[in-house]
């Protein structure tokens, strides 16, 4: 400080600058674990009307793009639903259970009104809210795999944390072994993540594909997720597999919204094993 | 400095607009507003400065980050920090005549090296709190060293349109 300045001055300016770097941590704090709370909805909400119309004219300039690919999956599912009608009455059988497991979700489409891909913890904001039917905790998926999982509901709007995110872990069936374990983004690029703590034994071959595991209860089981890449051993116990995730996430603009319509029985169910001796 | 508080309103839209639209990378944070805080008039005592940048960072962290305080966090020691720095880079004299930073009177030379500084003091908390110790150091470095070269080459634009008129009177 300059020499004719008052201490007084200094250990009021010190005293200030300390009240609001506490109230800038305590904000931080807050808006980090709770979504619920009046500020960070009213947040969302400003965020959804200010740039909602900004990704729309974007979006604009991909539609050859995302024509050309709803193209490919349209064809794609006639494709599938041409092989179904020719299954015969066993497979029929096989294929009504496939569809009853399917049914205990329900899905819905939405369009992402603002997304964040440059931060360590990435968000993702969607015009369907509670009106729509959508629940916290559902599941966000694109037709190239899983997107993230919504944390808070409004009236109109969504609110989730993407794959881009290190707080968020999914359960991962991986390769032809099937073996189960944890992914998570691995926190520098849009395309890029780690499954961790898979026994050392099991041998993943670069190319297996990357699958959901259906445990986690938020999303159904099959879901592609990517194809592994390099794999490493970790302190001489575990195996760590660099995966290269299907969804690039600097392009998605339409989503669906994953509801396994049988979470509370299976929460409850959960909760009451663990009050058990 | 006559049209700073419009400038400096415009600019933060500009800064919000840059932050919501251009994702360039996850090693790239392009930042203006600690040059905006160093253009600001230098009569403004640090308990004002410090006001100005907690509400500057907490209204673009409403409408852009989510992250409630992350910003104020990292701006609020540039306000505090400043007339100290501006004593460091352009000598405690500017601050006795009661004079404001100028283009023509002080020159590149010496508001390049500021900018580095405030730039440098507003990514440093700011990198760290984002990163919540998920990277290791040198991806960090990476991001720092980055951001701190991008941002301060746009920060320069902003300090030549925020002290344009301020040089008039030294003509």
């Amino acid at each position: 400080m300059p020499s004719g300045r008052k201490p007084a001055s200094f250990l009021v300016s010190a005293a200030i600058f300390i009240l609001l770097e506490i109230a800038a941590l305590s904000l931080l704090h807050a808006s980090s674990t709770l979504q619920n709370i009046w500020l960070n909805r009213a947040s969302h909400r400003t965020m959804a009307f200010l740039w909602g119309g900004g990704e729309t004219i974007r979006s604009h300039f991909q539609l050859e793009r995302i024509n050309q690919e709803l193209q490919q999956e349209n064809a794609s599912l006639q494709e599938r639903l041409r092989a179904y009608e020719r299954l015969g009455v066993e497979e029929e059988e096989l294929a009504r259970m496939a569809e009853r497991e399917a049914s205990g979700y329900r899905y819905t489409p939405a369009t992402v009104v603002k997304m964040s891909r440059n931060q360590m913890h990435n968000y993702i904001i969607l015009n369907k809210g509670s009106e729509d039917g959508i629940r916290p905790q559902s599941g966000i998926i694109s037709d190239r795999g899983v997107v993230g999982i919504v944390e808070a509901v409004d009236r109109h709007y969504s609110y989730g944390l993407t794959l881009m995110n290190p707080q968020m872990s999914i359960g991962a069936r991986v390769g032809r072994t099937a073996v189960i374990a944890p992914l998570s983004w691995d926190g520098r690029s849009t395309g890029g993540a780690v499954v961790r703590n898979i026994p050392p034994h099991y041998d993943i071959e670069p190319g297996d594909t990357v699958r959901t595991s259906g445990y986690s209860s938020i999303f159904p089981p099959g879901i592609p997720i990517g194809i592994t890449r390099e794999t490493r051993l970790v302190d001489g116990s575990t195996r760590q597999v660099d995966v290269r995730l299907f969804q690039d996430f600097s392009t998605v603009r339409y989503v669906t919204v994953v509801e396994n319509l049988e979470r509370s029985e299976i929460m409850a169910l959960e909760a009451k094993g663990e009050g058990r001796p | 400095m006559r049209g700073t508080g419009l400038k400096y309103i415009l600019l933060f839209l500009v800064q919000a607009a840059l932050w919501n639209y251009f994702n360039f990378s996850q090693y790239l944070t392009i930042v203006f507003l600690p040059a905006m805080l160093l253009c600001l008039p230098l009569d403004r005592g640090p308990v004002r400065l410090m006001l100005t940048a907690f509400a500057t960072g907490l209204a673009l962290d409403f409408i852009v980050t989510g992250q409630l305080g992350m910003t104020s966090l990292a701006l609020v020691p540039v306000a505090l920090l400043r007339r100290q720095l501006v004593a460091a880079v352009f000598g405690p004299e500017l601050l006795v005549r009661g004079e404001e930073l100028s283009l023509r009177r002080q020159g590149w030379q010496k508001i390049v090296p500021a900018i580095l500084l405030v730039t440098a003091l507003f990514l440093l908390p700011f990198i760290w709190v984002d990163n919540a110790g998920i990277l290791p150091f040198w991806p960090c470095a990476l991001r720092f060293v980055l951001s701190l070269l991008v941002s301060s080459a746009v920060s320069c634009l902003v300090a030549y349109v925020m002290l344009e008129e301020t040089g008039e009177r030294w003509k």
